[in-house]
């Protein structure tokens, strides 16, 4: 891959920050961006990948910002949006929130950044924990002038810098499994499958070697354990810091982690479940007058288990007015920016079926335009459980050093995109 | 804040860069120094203060350096003689003992983008590429080819490029990395960045230590690579096997293209790599980044061309959520319109009918042009839902249903009764001139098992005054009288109108000339009408409707994972195109663009071109040179010759057909910038009796024409035809380059 220039735009089009890394695509070009993606969108044949003449703009949009790359090469597409997320990601991990504002208050750490990210176009250390290690927000306040030399970026290891020391070793190990979801108006399920991802938060000192083990199917199957409870993983990835040869030849995760928070893992299981919450709606609208929606939600997961923070939007016409609502459990609210009623339930236990009906009126003189027909959205976490059963047998840690370290284990299952279509 | 123009600003910045008491206070100094560069930011001309920022230079405050340099490097090139005032400490930086001040010094110099500036950088770079801190390499390494471009075309330094492939060994693996992408730059024109065995071998054992964008970038260096044996080569897979799994999009995509490549003699091995991403690629599908998404779409449609029915049993993952962007919901409905097989054409098509009613037009067009590709095996299904959509009486809808019927009744006659059941009552839901010559076309053709058409018919008759396309007035001409043939009685009346009407009253002269064409074959006797018009009928088998034949995977593998699949071979085509006129671009060196434009002429073209000369009794002689002058001077005073058009399309590099008229001895002797309308150009040719050919091509802004114009000193017109086929055989040879 090779961008001849990165461009941060605001809104309408109007370049923010850039950095010219090649000097081959005249900067200037940037001003055809903006009338070519108003065209396009007009045309109804917008792409995130739009050309003028010989360059080439890939871009992406965050918040009420336009991150654009410009080159002239054919160049490839997913490795120049991958970088263009990954600038977006160390952005956000530096200023919380990528936006205008963001970029205007720091654009000399926008600049240090850009620097660093990238050189003639290539891709250089887009780590954002080493990156910190040698441009700190703090550079705003004065120094002494001794800036500190970056140490990883002559290790070995190049996600994990030499001498981090803590006064407790602890691994917090996430289990989270969301749930992505489509049902059919008919109430037929459309597609369902779970992505699992395991999220590791590392507070350990040293070069610590660790081991995960899970209840593998495949792992099992090789040590003659097949009798035990197990899971079949598909489609897994691991970050970098995983040695693949070894979990290829005998289904081993083992690693050096990196320091602080990073996804170990994800996996994919494509195995029908029912869906734990169930979504039955009948929403009739009557022309000139009103909207009458009635929602039956089901929870079909184990007893024992809660789901917290149920929230449950259901899409209502852009002209409903004066909203009325009725619930079983839980509130209801009207959110008009959105076109839909929340209905939120704090916690929702498993087997329990929860009834809310909400009436709107509806101006006599009806709208010009014809309406979508926006899904129902389920949004919901059930702590202490996982769909597909995965569990953690134990996470090994061995370092030099030979602390004793505790590793921490706790399960999630959260909606992902859970969606129940309307008629 | 007042408003200030930018030179009040420049002013005053000046004047506090210059204050002892700011220069003394670090805090200050460098809030000057940023607001500097914010108002750089923002586009104003900063240029004014160089001199006081080069002193600002001078400092143990990292970032106020970083700010310097980046100030430098954006206004070097309009200010070189004061940037090489700035060399001096950028050189003194880059032995500082903080490799952090080295490395951004040396990236700083080598991006001054200023002529003159290469031999200061030179030494700085060599001792980068031996410093011990990986973090100086790195930029040393990439500073290699930024002098290399530079240079411009100069030669190669060898003992450059030596320690670059040495340094390939590195440690650290983003200099290895930028190593691979230094060489390549700086080899550019000898074809890149050699990949032998020892190399690629210790490439592959690397890889597992680079970072996403290394490990892409290697694979990408490896296609080159070819192993020596079979054995080899397979080593080589199961070595990069994982990688086809890789979290990263863009290094499963790179895996795959070079496992395609390096299989490309092992077909079941390229089938069983694309099973193998099957997994990753559906799930860079569902991806949370749309671009990423949209990317993946269209590799998965690329790998359909050759397996069809590849992700059937996964067709559930290509339904369009509601809040998808329209893009990605439009290659959904492509990719589902290819997964359609006996166990799910039910389902998907269910799924696309719901698609049919969306509130956007486009994408509801969209999924119903995608039933009408489906019901080319499916027929009765998708006639049946086709039909549906019509009772929704929506014109954006009917119109596009009446067009997939078109072209299905033609491809599949055997629906056409079920089609000419649902017409009735569509007219009066259409209103584009597409759609409406769907229709004529359909009841002219078809209008004998059609009870109503010719009172439909005769409604576009009364109307025809008001039609605004001439399109539909032709198709209606066309379908009037084919219905006139089968059901004269009901016609005749009509059609005598409306040839009365294209004759007489209408000013579209095509119009016009399609009704005196038709009146004056009927007047030549119905019989002899019925032979031109209905047969015999073009033959359905002959696929111009029809998707292109299953294509090999290695038709398009080398395109794998570049822009061509995102944008379509098509589009593609159409921008590489436009890319071939503006590559004399004044930006870029003029060698390189004609070692990019490949051979000339090609082979059994050239062969043709030089044997016309001979054939046609004339023979033009080499290195005939006029002058400027004296070609003026003829050309005035001579009368055109001979004229004629050619057809021209869309752009082309001048410099080949001036090439190209070289080899067959005709001389250039003016021409207008490429892409500059109108374009011009003079030439000039004499034959052995030294008869003189001057000729003129213009070409017209907006025109689709080669206009020639030859000028002959003695009139001899068989020399002159002679020439004038040498002329269209050369043009014609480079239309067909290009196109």
């Amino acid at each position: 891959m090779s961008a001849s220039a990165v461009f941060i735009l605001d809104v309408k089009g109007k370049p923010l920050i850039s950095r010219n890394y090649k000097g081959d695509v005249a900067m200037s070009k940037i001003e055809h961006f903006m009338p070519l993606l108003v065209q396009r969108e007009e045309e109804g044949a917008l792409a995130p990948l739009l050309s003028h003449g010989q360059v080439h703009f890939l871009w992406i949009k965050h918040s009420n910002l336009y991150l654009v790359a410009t080159t002239s090469k054919n160049a490839n597409a997913s490795l120049v949006y991958s970088f263009l997320y990954k600038t977006i990601e160390v952005f956000c991990e530096y200023f919380k929130e990528l936006e205008e504002e963001s970029i205007r208050d720091n654009f000399v750490i926008v600049y240090e950044l850009l620097d660093e990210l990238m050189d003639f176009g290539f891709p250089q250390t887009t780590d954002s924990k080493i990156l910190q290690e040698y441009i700190t927000q703090q550079s705003n306040k004065l120094e002494t002038g001794k800036s500190r030399v970056p140490p990883t970026v002559t290790n070995a290891v190049s996600w994990r810098s030499e001498g981090i020391k803590y006064k407790k070793d602890e691994v917090f190990i996430d289990v989270i499994e969301s749930v992505n979801l489509l049902v059919n108006a008919n109430g037929s399920v459309l597609l369902s499958e779970i992505v699992g991802t395991i999220k590791l938060k590392v507070f350990l000192s040293g070069m610590p070697e660790l081991r995960l083990g899970l209840n593998d199917r495949v792992l099992f199957e090789l040590t003659g354990r097949s009798k035990n409870k197990s899971v079949e993983l598909e489609d897994v990835k691991f970050h970098q810091c995983v040695r693949l040869s070894r979990f290829d030849n005998d289904r081993t995760i083992s690693f050096i982690p990196p320091d602080g928070d990073f996804e170990l893992m994800s996996y994919r299981l494509s195995t029908q479940v029912k869906p734990l919450i169930w979504i039955e709606s009948v929403i009739e609208k009557f022309s000139h007058s009103r909207v009458e929606i009635m929602v039956k939600a089901k929870g079909q997961f184990k007893k024992q288990s809660v789901a917290n923070g149920v929230e449950i939007s259901v899409p209502v016409p852009s002209d409903a007015d004066s909203p009325r609502f009725k619930t079983s459990v839980g509130s209801a609210k009207y959110v008009p920016e959105r076109n839909v009623v929340i209905w939120s339930i704090k916690s929702f236990p498993g087997g329990k079926e929860y009834l809310m009906r909400a009436h709107f009126g509806l101006p006599s003189v009806e709208k010009e335009e014809v309406e979508g027909r926006p899904p129902i959205g389920v949004k919901f976490e059930i702590p202490y459980f996982t769909v597909s059963g995965i569990q953690v047998r134990y996470m090994k840690i061995i370092e030099k050093s030979g602390y004793q370290a505790l590793p921490w284990v706790r399960y999630i299952t959260q909606s992902g995109d859970y969606q129940l279509r309307t008629s | 804040m007042p408003y200030l123009g930018s030179e009040d600003v420049v002013k005053e910045l000046k004047k506090a860069l210059c204050n002892p008491h700011i220069q003394a206070d670090r805090l200050r100094y460098r809030n000057v120094i940023q607001r500097v560069i914010r108002y750089m930011t923002q586009g104003l001309d900063m240029s004014g203060v160089f001199m006081e920022m080069v002193k600002a230079s001078a400092t143990v405050d990292i970032v106020q350096k970083k700010l310097v340099y980046l100030y430098m490097c954006t206004y070097a090139p309009l200010k070189p003689d004061l940037a090489l005032l700035a060399i001096n400490t950028l050189c003194k930086d880059c032995s500082d003992p903080n490799p952090m001040v080295r490395g951004l010094a040396l990236r700083s110099m080598c991006s001054l983008r200023m002529p003159g500036v290469q031999e200061y950088i030179q030494q700085p770079i060599l001792n980068g590429l031996r410093d011990k801190a990986s973090y100086v390499r790195r930029v040393a390494v990439l500073g290699c080819a930024k002098m290399h471009n530079l240079h411009g075309d100069s030669e190669v330094d060898g003992a450059l490029v030596n320690e670059l492939y040495s340094l390939l060994r590195d440690q650290d693996p983003i200099v290895v990395v930028n190593c691979l992408r230094s060489l390549e730059e700086i080899l550019k024109q000898e074809g890149g960045v050699v990949i032998n065995k020892p190399i690629a071998h210790h490439l592959l054992n690397r890889m597992s230590k680079l970072d996403q964008w290394g490990q892409a970038e290697v694979l990408n260096f490896l296609l080159r690579y070819q192993p020596r044996s079979e054995e080899e080569l397979f080593d080589i897979l199961n070595l990069l096997d994982s990688f086809l799994k890789s979290s990263s999009p863009g290094v499963v995509m790179g895996a795959t293209k070079l496992f395609l490549i390096l299989a490309k003699m092992f077909p079941h091995v390229q089938t069983d790599v694309l099973v193998r991403v099957k997994g990753p690629l559906l799930a860079a599908c569902s991806s949370e980044s749309r671009e990423l998404c949209f990317v993946a779409l269209c590799h998965v449609r690329q790998i359909l061309h050759s397996l069809p029915g590849h992700f059937s049993s996964h067709y559930k993952k290509f339904f369009c959520s509601y809040s998808e962007p329209h893009y990605i919901k439009l290659q959904k409905v492509e990719v589902l319109c290819e997964l359609v097989n006996d166990e799910d054409v039910q389902q998907v098509l269910e799924e696309l009918r719901g698609y049919c009613t969306d509130v956007s037009a486009d994408f509801a067009q969209a999924a119903i042009f995608a039933i009408g590709g489906i019901a080319r095996t499916y027929t009765d299904q998708c006639v049946q839902i086709l039909t549906e959509l019509l009772g929704l009486r929506q014109e954006h809808i009917t119109t596009v249903v009446v067009q997939t019927f078109r072209d299905l009744v033609w491809l599949c006659p055997q629906c056409t009764e079920a089609v000419c059941q649902a017409l009735p009552g569509c007219e009066e839901n259409i209103q584009d001139s597409e759609g409406k010559q769907a229709l004529i076309w359909l009841l002219g053709v078809h209008g004998e098992r059609i009870p109503n058409a010719p009172y439909v018919l005769e409604d576009f008759v009364e109307n025809v005054k008001s039609e605004t396309f001439p399109a539909v007035k032709m198709e209606l001409l066309t379908a009037l009288l084919r219905l006139f043939l089968s059901r004269p009685a009901e016609c005749q009346d009509m059609l005598g109108r409306l040839l009365y009407y294209c004759i007489e009253e209408e000013k579209d002269m095509a119009v016009r000339d399609r009704g005196l064409f038709y009146y004056r074959l009927l007047l030549v006797g119905i019989d002899e009408v019925k032979r031109i018009l209905c047969s015999p009928k073009s033959d359905p088998t002959l696929g111009l409707l029809e998707d292109p034949a299953e294509r090999p995977v290695n038709s398009w593998a080398s395109d794998f994972n570049t822009l061509v699949p995102v944008y379509g071979k098509a589009h593609w085509a159409t921008i590489s195109k436009c890319q071939g006129a503006e590559r004399c671009d004044p930006e870029l060196p003029k060698t390189s663009s004609f070692a990019a434009s490949g051979p000339l002429i090609p082979e059994e073209n050239k062969e043709r071109v030089q044997e016309l000369p001979d054939s046609g009794a004339l023979m033009l002689v080499p290195n005939r040179q006029l002058t400027a002058d004296y070609f003026e001077k003829t050309w005035l005073s001579l009368k055109v010759a001979h004229q004629q058009v050619l057809p021209w399309r869309g752009e082309f590099h001048p410099d080949t057909l001036q090439m190209a008229l070289q080899v067959v001895n005709i001389q250039t002797i003016a021409m207008s910038r490429a892409g500059s309308r109108p374009w011009k150009a003079y030439l000039s040719a004499q034959d052995d009796t030294g008869c003189l050919f001057l000729t003129e091509l213009l070409l017209e802004p907006g025109n689709s024409e080669m206009q020639i114009s030859v000028k002959q000193n003695e009139a001899r017109t068989e020399t002159l035809n002679s020439f004038i086929s040498v002329l269209e055989t050369v043009i014609g040879t480079i239309e067909e380059i290009k196109s």
